[in-house]
């Protein structure tokens, strides 16, 4: 006889699992108030033109009007191509960074971590104003001096259309690898040494080992950083508005310049909320594919 | 035992942090009278920067004095630093729940009326009030026919030069201080200011900060004096589509070229400029402000002084407060800032007795002694006649000749355009920052042409505004 009206059982809740779900409330309320709730209001005001007094519903014109705006599509092409440079390079300078710490006795360790975190506990604004006395026009400037040095002349680094990308990118490029350092090398310390003495038995070479048991094995610590890299830098802003603003000709402004300016500079929070959304469809669906083809064989 | 009493920790912990949390989202508002009684218990809220020097330090005496002539009223004011106070600001009137009070510059006020969260004081000011006031800062204030508060100053954007070497460059400064000059004078003048050593230069004739949205300033300022003071026309044509636009561009060009200005010119923001004019990098500079005599001022002194916090490298100065130049045969204008004390209101209708303790604070806040103390240490003008009045016992070290000049500026003021919708006027922000600005630093980098610029403009206000909404001549 099949089973088809089963009494349900009013589940208890009771001792830990009770004490669990209490804890977990409280992240849970968190992540209502500060997530969820943000993004179903942007979802709602992207729909709108807001005011604090009287918004009006607008329907999809805040979406159409957001990809027929050039300047919409050209801070898209920007932030790929930030995108692009940087994350790439920053992975694999962090990885080296990490192979080279970690033959180093565990003090030595520590100390280089802390090194190379420091930039990530530091102010982004104090960073920023180094790097704009760094990228100084004037002869003066430390960059022109180095170029100057070696008869490659002195550059407009931030002012020039030519270099005020590459010089966001060299930025990137030289700091912010402290977090990817920690993790890669947390992944480097788990991998079994009996895989290395069998390499070795076998006559491997340092690149051999790398090639065939530590890329492997960091497979999926690499897509995590890769897909968190990727996030992180399409929704980059604080570097174009400090050092850049932008410019010149809007060489520099990134899509999350774009919406800060669109909702805080001109108050049109509507659009600015539409054009989240999009970029977060847009990261959503890069996500996507960077795990449907690159975490194919990734095992967790 | 153990087990149960650390739970119980942890949940007391757990729940304090989410109370916390939610306490932020709480909050009462507490400063308006509820009863619409004039002489009611009320609290009036302002956010103000550190206007001047000393501005901040005085709020609790302000807050005294007020009192003092109100008895029920009672003036909260929250300090802001300049890097804070738009963003604070704005996030208050986004929630809903701006100060009463903000100090900030009269260009902003369009934004905030196109919000709906700008109180108009135009029927509680009183008559009295308003007489006190020089017509010309207060039309500043307006927007439409609505007025959304007091001026506090109105200030002159010039350009200041180095006496000892203006001299030295045979320029009569004194001459140009009292009857302006022409575009082409002073192209001649900043060459004659450039100084070559060894094949490099070693001191500029012109430097302006234009990095970033300080090339906005350039900009606004040079084109008042090319017959366009305001970005639209008496019959609301869009005015940067005018030929002058083009030849103010050519000028800005031309400059870079001569070698008056530096190439790196894009890249040089406000206080980099400031610092070249201190060691002697350049022989003018702009924006000038007033205040900057003071500043000059307060900087010789420590050179004398041997105080180690001088500008490194700096020279003693003599600033000398000097017209921009007019282009393209037209007549020059100044372009002034007028900074005041605007009225907000919040989500709730304010009751008029509110209303009416909020105009008294800022009006109480922007003449008599607070203006007076205020604008002296900014060496600006009163512009107050009870400010003007206090203004008589507090000596100010002011050269004679600066002040002349600026009087003489503040004469040939471009007028407020109260009558410009706040649509239009909108409209005219954004394509100014997306494509004004962005065109100029690529101007001023040496990447594209005037001419280019000047067509990208034209076809950006075109689709702005429509071809019957442009000026074509």
């Amino acid at each position: 006889m099949t089973e088809y009206a089963k009494p349900i059982k009013r589940r208890k809740i009771k001792g830990d699992a009770a004490w669990g779900y209490a804890f977990i409330a409280v992240a849970l309320l968190v992540f209502a108030m500060f997530t969820l709730y943000p993004v179903i209001s942007a979802l709602i005001i992207s729909f709108q033109k807001y005011k604090p007094i009287g918004s009006e519903f607008v329907g999809f014109e805040n979406y159409t009007e957001t990809f027929k705006d050039k300047l919409f599509w050209k801070a898209i092409v920007n932030t790929v191509v930030y995108t692009v440079l940087t994350v790439p390079v920053s992975l694999l300078l962090s990885f080296a960074v990490s192979i080279m710490i970690l033959p180093l006795k565990k003090k030595m360790q520590t100390v280089f971590k802390a090194v190379y975190y420091l930039p990530a506990v530091a102010s982004g604004v104090a960073l920023s104003l180094v790097w704009l006395w760094i990228f100084d026009p004037m002869p003066v400037g430390i960059f022109n001096k180095v170029t100057s040095f070696f008869g490659l002349g002195t550059h407009n680094w931030l002012g020039s259309s030519a270099y005020a990308m590459f010089s966001l990118v060299l930025m990137a490029w030289l700091s912010s690898h402290g977090t990817s350092i920690i993790i890669y090398l947390a992944a480097l310390l788990g991998i079994d040494g009996s895989y290395y003495e069998a390499a070795e038995l076998d006559g491997a070479s340092f690149f051999q080992k790398l090639w065939y048991i530590v890329v492997p094995c960091l497979k999926p610590t690499t897509l995590f950083l890769l897909v968190t890299g990727v996030i992180g830098s399409f929704q980059v802003f604080q570097n174009a508005y400090l050092m850049t603003g932008g410019g010149p000709d809007n060489a520099t402004t990134m899509v999350g310049l774009l919406i800060f300016n669109n909702a805080f500079k001109y108050f049109e929070f509507g659009k600015a909320a539409a054009q989240s959304l999009v970029l977060a469809a847009i990261i959503a669906v890069i996500s996507f594919i960077q795990f449907k083809f690159l975490g194919k064989d990734v095992e967790y | 035992m153990m087990k149960k009493k650390m739970r119980v920790l942890a949940s007391v912990f757990a729940l304090s942090m989410a109370l916390t949390t939610l306490s932020a989202c709480g909050g009462k508002d507490d400063k308006a009278a509820n009863v619409d009684d004039p002489n009611a218990k009320d609290t009036i809220t302002a956010l103000l920067p550190p206007v001047s020097a000393n501005f901040q330090s005085n709020f609790d005496q302000m807050a005294k004095e007020f009192n003092e002539k109100y008895p029920n009223l009672t003036l909260k004011i929250e300090p802001a630093s300049w890097e804070d106070m738009t963003q604070k600001l704005d996030t208050q009137v986004n929630a809903g729940s701006p100060p009463d009070i903000a100090f900030m510059g009269s260009d902003g006020i369009s934004k905030y009326v196109q919000q709906g969260m700008l109180m108009d004081i135009s029927d509680t000011a009183t008559e009295e009030m308003l007489k006190d006031y020089d017509a010309a800062p207060l039309e500043y204030m307006k927007n439409g026919k609505g007025l959304y508060g007091f001026p506090a100053y109105m200030e002159v954007h010039a350009i200041g030069g180095n006496k000892e070497f203006m001299e030295k460059a045979g320029i009569d400064y004194k001459k140009v201080q009292k009857e302006g000059w022409t575009f082409d004078e002073f192209r001649e003048a900043i060459k004659k200011g450039v100084v070559t050593e060894n094949g490099k230069t070693s001191r500029y004739g012109f430097v302006f900060a234009t990095a970033g949205v300080t090339s906005k300033d350039y900009l606004g300022i040079l084109v008042k004096s090319a017959g366009m003071p305001s970005p639209f026309t008496q019959d609301l044509k869009y005015a940067y589509t005018s030929k002058n636009f083009l030849e103010v561009l050519k000028d800005i060009r031309v400059m870079i070229d001569d070698g008056s200005m530096p190439k790196e010119l894009s890249s040089i923001d406000a206080g980099k400029r400031w610092n070249m004019f201190l060691t002697g990098q350049t022989m003018i500079t702009g924006k000038g402000l007033a205040g900057f005599e003071r500043s000059a001022k307060l900087n010789n002194e420590k050179l004398k002084n041997k105080d180690a916090s001088a500008v490194k490298g700096s020279i003693p100065v003599d600033y000398v407060v000097l017209p921009v130049p007019s282009f393209a045969g037209a007549k020059a204008q100044s372009s002034v800032a007028v900074d005041g004390y605007v009225t907000f209101r919040g989500k709730k209708e304010p009751t008029a007795a509110h209303k009416a303790n909020v105009v008294k604070a800022a009006n109480f806040l922007s003449s008599g002694k607070i203006a007076a103390t205020t604008n002296n240490e900014l060496f600006v003008a009163q512009i107050t006649e009870s400010g003007r009045k206090a203004a008589e016992s507090m000596p100010v070290d002011r050269d004679p000749d600066n002040k002349a000049a600026v009087e003489t500026m503040l004469k040939a003021a471009v007028p407020a355009r109260p009558d410009i919708p706040t649509d239009l006027g909108a409209k005219a922000i954004k394509l100014e920052d997306e494509v004004i600005v962005p065109k100029l630093q690529a101007l001023i980098a040496g990447e594209i042409t005037p001419e280019a610029m000047y067509e990208a403009v034209r076809t950006a206000a075109v689709d702005a505004f429509g071809e019957d909404g442009v000026v074509k001549d």
